[in-house]
């Protein structure tokens, strides 16, 4: 039965698109129509509630850089997953999918993250 | 469409009853899980320890032991109406059905990093400490805080200033912690979908360890000023082995609120 269950919610969640949050829903925030595929190098992290963020610059084939605020779930759901407060730091190179922000503004939520060893990382868990 | 809505209406049902922490047990009347069981995820966190196994601990002079970091609440925190005992039914009075009808998710007490009064829970873990006259109720989230319930034998004040946690006082009925609060203020909302309350909203909490790792918990809330009847909500909650609470400073960077739209919705995106 939790066997069914899980794939029920599995199914579910995916076909929404957005992860579980915390404190209000991801729906109101985000537009999974919207999708995101970015690449570029890690400019800052912020370890903060009620979501973590990192920033990376994307820089475009015209060459024009872009800085884009992607979203986590807090500190305490990421370390319990996982996640340490420098799994994703300054620098890195990597490839974030997810959802861009209703409002069209330069903010997402991060669904996946990969680096270039072909580690990942995603919005709630460490763990593949 | 009508795909569509089958497909939310069974996420947000599936996620409040197992993927979301403060799930209510599904059936009504059915009784929580045993005790144990494998490794595995819990709430929203992943490659937890197993539940652990074994009687309801009690204290040195008998009391029963409500130690220990637990996941889970009394009531279902997206859709307070779901998860209710055997034939309860929540039924508002008309300016309450009105007035959910246009709340707006960004108005959410929760969205804004305020207390959840009483029984919204959250997915965060919270543990009970138990002291000689005095109970407290310390939440890692949503948001950061804790409640007091006074075991001493005292009475309600006779006119409560009103506050989110309200007045609580508590009392042990066999293997039960029965907590009656009242003097509530109406600033929080019992669930994402913005059910009301007024002063007048009364929660009786019962809370009984039924083994080492695991908690039911039943709230009864009484509000004549909003409910044509009383209702009860029953819930469970999990110990959380391997783990301790943690800081959850909402307040710290809410970057998300400028940018939060639409009505009033579950975390997944459910709507009434």
């Amino acid at each position: 039965m939790r066997a069914k269950l899980s794939i029920l919610i599995a199914a579910a969640v995916l076909a929404l698109g957005l992860p579980i949050f915390a404190h209000h829903s991801g729906a109101a925030v985000f537009d999974n129509t919207k999708k995101l595929d970015l690449k570029g190098v890690v400019t800052k992290v912020e370890w903060v509630n009620p979501h973590a963020h990192f920033y990376i610059d994307v820089t475009d084939t015209a060459g024009k850089v872009t800085n884009w605020n992607l979203e986590l779930a807090s500190p305490s759901i990421l370390v319990r997953n996982g996640w340490k407060r420098n799994s994703i730091k300054e620098g890195d190179i990597v490839t974030v999918t997810g959802s861009r922000a209703r409002d069209n503004s330069n903010f997402g939520i991060a669904q996946t993250i990969v680096f270039p060893d072909g580690h990942k990382l995603n919005f709630l868990s460490a763990y593949e | 469409m009508r795909q569509l809505v089958i497909c939310l209406v069974a996420l947000s049902t599936a996620v409040s009853f197992v993927a979301f922490p403060q799930a209510p047990i599904p059936a009504q009347g059915k009784a929580a899980p045993k005790a144990g069981g494998k490794a595995g995820t819990v709430g929203l966190y992943q490659k937890q320890p197993p539940t652990p196994t074994g009687p309801a601990p009690k204290l040195a002079d008998g009391t029963p032991d409500l130690s220990g970091v637990w996941l889970g609440g009394g009531s279902n925190d997206s859709d307070i109406s779901r998860g209710l005992k055997a034939g309860d039914s929540v039924v508002m009075l008309p300016w309450a059905e009105a007035l959910v009808k246009t709340r707006q998710s960004k108005d959410d007490p929760e969205a804004n990093c305020l207390p959840s009064g009483i029984p919204r829970g959250s997915p965060y873990p919270w543990r009970i400490a138990q002291t000689p006259g005095i109970y407290f109720i310390v939440y890692e989230g949503n948001i950061h805080s804790w409640r007091q319930v006074f075991m001493d034998g005292r009475k309600h004040p006779e006119d409560p200033d009103p506050a989110w946690y309200g007045h609580s006082i508590g009392r042990w009925d066999g293997p039960t912690l029965v907590v009656d609060t009242i003097g509530f203020n109406t600033k929080f909302w019992l669930d994402y979908m913005g059910h009301p309350h007024t002063e007048q909203l009364r929660t009786v909490e019962r809370y009984t360890r039924t083994d080492l790792g695991n908690m039911t918990i039943e709230v009864t809330l009484t509000d004549p000023g909003a409910y044509a009847k009383p209702f009860t909500t029953v819930g469970r909650a999990r110990i959380m082995a391997g783990t301790e609470l943690m800081e959850y400073i909402c307040q710290e960077d809410n970057f998300d609120l400028q940018h939060i739209s639409g009505p009033a919705q579950g975390p997944g995106g459910n709507t009434r």
